[in-house]
Order: structure tokens, then sequence, then C-alpha cells
């Protein structure tokens, strides 16, 4: 099993490596912005198209998600939310269009929890104040103050690893499918034709569990943890 | 041969990595059981419940995660043949 | 090993190298982007449209609120007509009873003065009457007393007679 193939070298630094997760992080990077494009242009007050109720409900249940699970006042965070969300689904869901995910790769899941670490610290030390910030390590007792260091960044740094890990092993367990169906294929027929005959419609069926569903629960999860994770340090 | 023997090793220890995976199905299950009980004594609360049960799995899968994530190191990335 | 892996052009399956970086800023160039060609746009939309139908609704209940405004004055003043018709119409009645009472009492008063003219009158006609029988009386007595006198009647007649005469006379 290999990691992202290399596309090319950047030559500054002594050469930094773009990968297929960069390609693919582009890729829905441009999907994205076309997508929002498409869906709002032409949007109108009255007389709007289903096109744009569709838009319009998306982001309202958004907000209102954002307002179930974090409260009123921060609601300013649910574009970064919705960002999160679309970006994870439509990376994961790369890997059912013959991409490598770009969330199969530890380095995109690091950076994004690298961005939620870098806004959780920031708020909360805007919520609290910096001296309330480093008294909430010492409660309930001093003794504790290891394991809330501990839990302050094996929170995040499990976040970006599960995420990584559902993906990745979705990646493995479908290649693996493949190897096993091809290996049957060529005991079965392998007199007749080369052809992995059995790899053609069962991995399809497969992937509708460990693609489609755990694409989804984990764009779901991740921007669940991060909104309750987030509202947590600031309240 | 040595390389043959740490190769071999990893991949045990890939597979007794996946014991931890005991862990999360029992814990799933337990919290998926206590979720259905709520659900039986209060259907309105279903979706929350069920948003609650989902990050709930979500953390306890955690450990299992990381059971996972050792096992495909051992096994892909190989680091401990880099160290012979 | 890893040398192995970059000479393939693969990167190891589990790494972290300058990729976290480009992904950091990846996902901070698509928030801006999305934040501000989606989630602002429809938000703003929707806010849009929110804003209009608050005031709609305000509109309506401003409208609401005047109408209930008119319509209590509307009330009020109908039921101020209708007092004051009442009042008029009571005013003109009771008008009415005291002119009418005041006609009667005048046709009253001036019926007891007739009557009592009229009895006073009667009053004294008779005592005019019986004055003048009384004088007739008197010069029928004293013719008859002359006549007794002539004719020789006893006291007794002569009694009997006046009394006779003055009975059917004073009746």
């Amino acid at each position: 099993m290999n990691g992202p193939e290399i596309l090319f070298y950047i030559p500054i630094f002594g050469g930094l490596p773009v990968t297929e997760t960069l390609r693919n992080t582009w890729i829905v990077m441009a999907i994205l912005i076309l997508l929002s494009l498409w869906l709002t242009s032409g949007m109108k007050m009255q007389g709007i198209s289903k096109k744009q109720v569709v838009v319009e409900q998306g982001v309202k249940m958004l907000y209102q998600m954002v307002e179930d699970t974090m409260g009123k006042d921060k609601l300013f965070f649910a574009p970064y939310i919705g960002t999160l969300f679309l970006f994870v689904l439509f990376s994961n869901l790369m890997g059912m269009f013959a991409m490598r995910a770009p969330t199969a790769d530890l380095n995109t899941t690091a950076g994004l929890i690298l961005i939620y670490f870098m806004l959780n610290q920031y708020f909360a030390i805007k919520c609290h104040g910096l001296a309330g910030r480093l008294k909430g390590f010492v409660e309930p007792i001093p003794v504790m103050l290891p394991l809330n260091i501990v839990g302050e960044f094996s929170t995040p740094i499990s976040m970006a690893l599960r995420l990584f890990g559902n993906i990745a092993s979705g990646i493995v367990i479908t290649s693996l499918i493949y190897q096993a169906l091809t290996w049957v294929s060529n005991l079965v027929f392998g007199g007749i034709t080369a052809f992995p005959v059995f790899a053609v419609g069962i991995p399809a069926v497969l992937s509708i569990y460990f693609d489609v569903f755990t694409d989804v629960m984990q764009a779901y999860i991740v921007t669940m943890l991060t909104m309750v994770f987030l509202a947590m340090a600031m309240d | 041969m040595e390389k043959a023997i740490v190769l071999g090793c990893s991949a045990l220890g890939a597979g007794i990595a996946m014991i931890a995976g005991l862990g999360p199905g029992i814990g799933q299950g337990y919290a998926a059981g206590k979720a259905a009980e709520a659900v039986g004594r209060q259907p309105e609360a279903a979706g929350t419940v069920t948003r609650t049960l989902l990050t709930g799995c979500a953390v306890a899968e955690s450990t299992g995660i990381y059971s996972l994530l050792i096992a495909l190191t051992l096994i892909f990335v190989n680091p401990l043949v880099g160290m012979l | 090993m890893d040398n192995l892996f970059l000479s393939l052009g693969y990167m190891p399956f589990i790494s972290i190298d300058w990729t976290i970086i480009a992904q950091l800023l990846n996902t901070l160039i698509l928030f801006l982007v999305l934040k501000k060609l989606l989630f602002g746009r429809v938000k703003q939309i929707i806010d849009a449209r929110q804003a209009e139908v608050d005031k709609m609704y305000s509109d309506a209940d401003a409208a609401m609120t005047e109408a209930d405004r008119l319509k209590n004055l509307y009330a009020d003043s109908v039921a101020g007509a209708r007092d004051e018709a009442q009042r008029i119409v009571a005013d003109a009645r009771k008008t009415a009873e005291d002119q009418s009472e005041a006609i009667l009492d005048e046709a009253r008063t001036a019926a007891s003065n007739m009557l009592a003219k009229a009895e006073s009158e009667i009053a004294s006609e008779k005592k005019k009457a019986v004055n003048e029988i009384k004088d007739e009386i008197s010069d029928i007595a004293i013719m008859i007393a002359e006549k007794v006198v002539e004719k020789e009647i006893t006291p007794a007649d002569h009694e009997k007679l006046i009394a006779d005469f003055i009975d059917r006379v004073g009746e």
C-alpha cells in the first residue's frame, strides 16, 4: 500500500513534493467554488428557483445546527463550520471517483485540525482571558494539571487521526477487496481471461458502506466535534 | 534474515494491535443499546439521542482508530525496518 | 526506506511534511472564498427576506393597530351619538312633559278659578234671591198683616200662615 503519489517537485527548499493529495484538494476546491458560484447565481428575493430553495434551505439548516449545538452567540462560526463540512465531505467522496481522497493523507486532516486548534486556543483566551485560561488547567484540582495539558492536545490529535484513520482504512479495505476479487477471478476464470470479472460490480455495492456511509458520517462527526469542542472551550 | 524477522514481527504486531478493536466494539454496542433504550423511553427525542450517540461513538472509536493506525503503520510504513 | 518510496514517486502512507502547510492554506483560502461566495451571499438573501417579512409583519401590525384605533374611535363616536340622541329625546320628552304639566296646571287652575267664581256667583245670586224673597216675604207679611188686621184673624192663624209661607218660599 503506497502513500499519495508524487506528481512533481517545486524546486525550492530542496524540492517540495506536490502530491496527489494536493492536486485532489485543488480539484475539490475548484468544484466547491464553481458549485457555489453556480448555486448563488441569479439569486432573487421573490419567485425563487428550485436551486435557490435548496441552497437556502441548506444554509438555513447549517445556521440552525450551529445555533443548536454552539449557541446563538457563536453563529459567526457557521461559515467556517459549513466550509469544513463541505470540504471534508467532498474530499472523502473523491475516493468514489477513483481518486485518492485528500483526507486519506494525514497532512490534510492535521492541517484542518491545526486550524481548529488555533481557533480553539484563540477563542478560549479571548473568552476567558489568559489568566482564566491558565487557571482552567488546574481545575478542579491542581493534580489534574498534566492530564488537562495532555487532554488539550490529545483532543485535536485524536480528531485528526480519527478522520485520517477512517478514510485511509476505507482505501485499504477497498484495495484489499479488489485484490481478493481479482484473485478469485483468476482462480475461477484464470484459464479463460485475465480480466478480473468479479471486480466489476461487487466493489460498488461494498463501497456504499465503506465509502459513502463512512465518508458522510466522518464529515458529519468531524464537523460536530469541532462545534462541540469550540463551544466547550468558549463557555 | 534480520529484515524478514522484523517484517514478520511487524505483521504479528499489527494483528495484535487490532485486538484493541474489541474495546470500541463493546463500548459502541453498549452505547447503541443505551441509545435504543432512550429512544424507546422518549421517542420524541430520537434526533437528539441519535446525534449524541454518533458523537459519542466517534469519541469511543478513538482507541480503535489508534490501534488501526498502528497496524497500518507497521504494515505499510515499516518503521522498524529502518532501525536495522 | 523513505528514499525508496520517494524514488518510486510515492510518499509514505503516514507522513507529515510540508503538505500540512499547503493544506492549511488551501482550507483557509477555501473558507474565505466560500464565506464570500456562498454563505455570505445566501445569508444576505435570507436576512434580507427575513427583514422584509418582519417589515411586512410589523406593517400589518401597525395597520391592524390603526384599524383598531379607528374602529374604537368610530364605536366611541357612534356610542356618543346614540347617547346624544337619547339625551335629546329625553330632553324633549322632559320639556314636553313639563309643558303639558304646566298647561294642565294652568287649565286646572283656570277651571278651579272659574268654578270658584261660579260658586261665589251662585252663592251671591242665591243670597240676593234669598234677600229678595225675604224682602218680598216681609212685604207679603206686611200685606198679610194689613189684611189680617182688616179681616181680624186669630194670632194662631196668623202665625201659621207666616210659617207656612216661609217654609214654602225658603226652600
